[in-house]
């Protein structure tokens, strides 16, 4: 019994002292040698568990980022969502530039602020005064035609009666000058509150749907061509010697926040029929030649992707590898087991004690 | 111990191998538990030190096996602990929790020391910042990351008779 204690305690005496020698030896062995047995080591026994040490590396990495993809994630939908606004926005802001342009001079351009407390609903602020040179009954109009008429004035601010008001005229006519009246809101019901009358038209002057109405000039407060809306139909009133029409107005209020101011120089030096004309031609050349920008994109585009897909059909059937895969880690890593060193994080390859 | 018990050990065994190569590197601490070490340990409280002299000098090549500089390192001080651990099982596989952390603690610990030493890896200073400061915090999070362990698989890990 002793002796086979004391066989087993040299075996084991005998075990440790060689484990303990070729540990020792192990590391006094010059680098390539030991590089050597690693590496053998690394592509067998290891293997697996530096396979399993790369996936944990990786969902660390990967739930590390999380919270940041998140985010880039919420900014870019957020971004994708104002979208809209913006090629609104910027559609707006070049109509008004354009009109700009065109207009020359004798105009304050001024941010409209909306009522929205009950009773203001007709009535606009705009962020210019007298400080300025805004002037009761000045025109207040929008690339896209006329919206109403400044009616009081302080240093720094002025409203403006849109022409939903009860209290909005204006003398208007016929595109073609045929025919004359005097436009005002249509007081209906909701549906029919945003469209105007154009009343007092000779009866002899009928209208077809669809004829663009423009200020007239007359009366001294609106110059002659500005846009106010389309007729849309005749409405049967108690008149027997005039016509009334519905029209569809060129400008819905809510839609504008920058319009311009004319000043009465500017009213009384003649007719606008040109500025409106060639703001809308403008308008449509700007349109025209961002369409044509995004064709072009789109095109280059498509060209790109169509070269891609031939070079990858080129490449499966001549067999030669994508050079985007060659150069990813898997596929160094998986090359061969001596690579890690080069291809890994020392402190990931390295084990810390 | 029953071969069904040894089967059960050896599966408790390769998982601790497997982990330290999964929960480490999904932690990513600057301290962190050594699953090498518990494993090596408690296969050597069941087996002869010349064995766990063995399994010990096996399981520090794995290791050193991902750091060429230092290779031979973990394998020489994973022998001796193995061998020392396997000698002391009767004084500390009592059934007592403290004990068994300690255990953990001095076996972790003790590795850490021989591996730095054997290593030579840096100045002395270095080194004795890894053996005073970080090893007792890896070798104390170890020992508690062991207690899970033993507590967790308390049944399959039944204290081997001495």
């Amino acid at each position: 019994m002793a002796r086979a204690a004391r066989s087993g305690s040299r075996a084991d005496t005998a075990l440790v002292s060689t484990c303990a020698l070729l540990a020792l030896l192990a590391t006094v062995l010059p680098l390539p040698i030991r590089d050597a047995i690693a590496s053998s080591l690394r592509r067998t026994v290891v293997a697996p568990l530096l396979a399993l040490q790369q996936r944990a590396e990786r969902a660390r990495t990967a739930f590390g980022g999380h919270d940041v993809l998140a985010a880039r994630l919420d900014s870019l939908a957020l971004r994708n969502a104002q979208l809209g606004d913006l090629a609104d926005e910027n559609v707006r802001l070049r109509g008004l530039l354009s009109l700009g342009r065109q207009l020359q001079w004798g105009f304050l351009p001024a941010e409209a602020l909306h009522g929205r407390g009950m009773g203001d609903e007709h009535v606009l602020v705009l962020t210019r005064g007298s400080e300025a040179g805004v002037t009761p009954r000045s025109a207040v109009v929008a690339p896209a035609g006329l919206i109403g008429q400044v009616t009081t004035v302080d240093p720094r601010s002025s409203l403006a009666i849109l022409w939903t008001h009860p209290d909005f005229r204006a003398s208007a006519m016929a595109s073609d000058g045929t025919a004359f009246g005097i436009v005002r809101p249509h007081l209906g019901e909701e549906p029919e509150r945003s469209l105007l009358e154009l009343r007092g038209v000779a009866f002899r002057d009928a209208l077809t749907p669809g004829t663009l109405i423009l200020t007239s000039g007359l009366g001294g407060v609106y110059p002659r061509g500005i846009p106010i809306g389309v007729v849309m139909g005749e409405v049967t009133t108690s008149e027997v010697w005039s016509r009334t029409y519905l029209v569809r107005p060129a400008v819905y209020p809510p839609d504008v926040n920058n319009v311009m101011i004319l000043s009465p120089e500017r009213v009384s030096s003649g007719a606008m029929d040109e500025v409106w004309s060639s703001v809308a031609r403008a308008d449509s050349a700007a349109r025209g030649v961002a369409a044509s920008a995004d064709s072009l994109a789109r095109l280059a585009a498509m060209a790109a992707a169509h070269r891609a897909r031939q070079m990858d059909s080129l490449r499966a059937v001549l067999g030669l590898p994508d050079p985007a895969d060659s150069l990813r880690a898997d596929s160094v890593a998986s090359t061969g087991g001596s690579a890690p060193t080069a291809t890994q994080r020392r402190d990931s390859t390295r084990r810390v004690p | 111990m029953t071969p069904q018990r040894v089967l059960r050990a050896a599966l408790i065994f390769v998982a601790l191998v497997a982990m330290h190569y999964f929960v480490r590197p999904l932690m990513g601490w600057r301290v962190s538990m050594d699953f090498l070490v518990i494993a090596m340990l408690l296969v050597a409280v069941r087996v002869r030190p010349g064995v766990a002299a063995v399994v010990g000098f096996v399981l520090g090549l794995i290791g050193d096996s991902l750091a060429p500089e230092s290779f031979g390192a973990g394998a020489l001080a994973m022998c001796l602990v193995g061998f020392s651990a396997s000698w002391l099982k009767a004084v500390f596989f009592s059934d007592n929790v403290f004990l068994h952390a300690i255990f953990f603690f001095a076996g972790k610990w003790a590795f850490d020391v021989i591996f730095v030493v054997a290593a030579r890896r840096g100045g002395m200073y270095e080194m004795a910042t890894q053996v005073v400061l970080w090893s007792p915090l890896a070798a104390a999070l170890t020992a508690v990351t062991g207690v899970i362990v033993l507590l967790l698989f308390r049944g399959m890990l039944e204290a081997p008779s001495t």
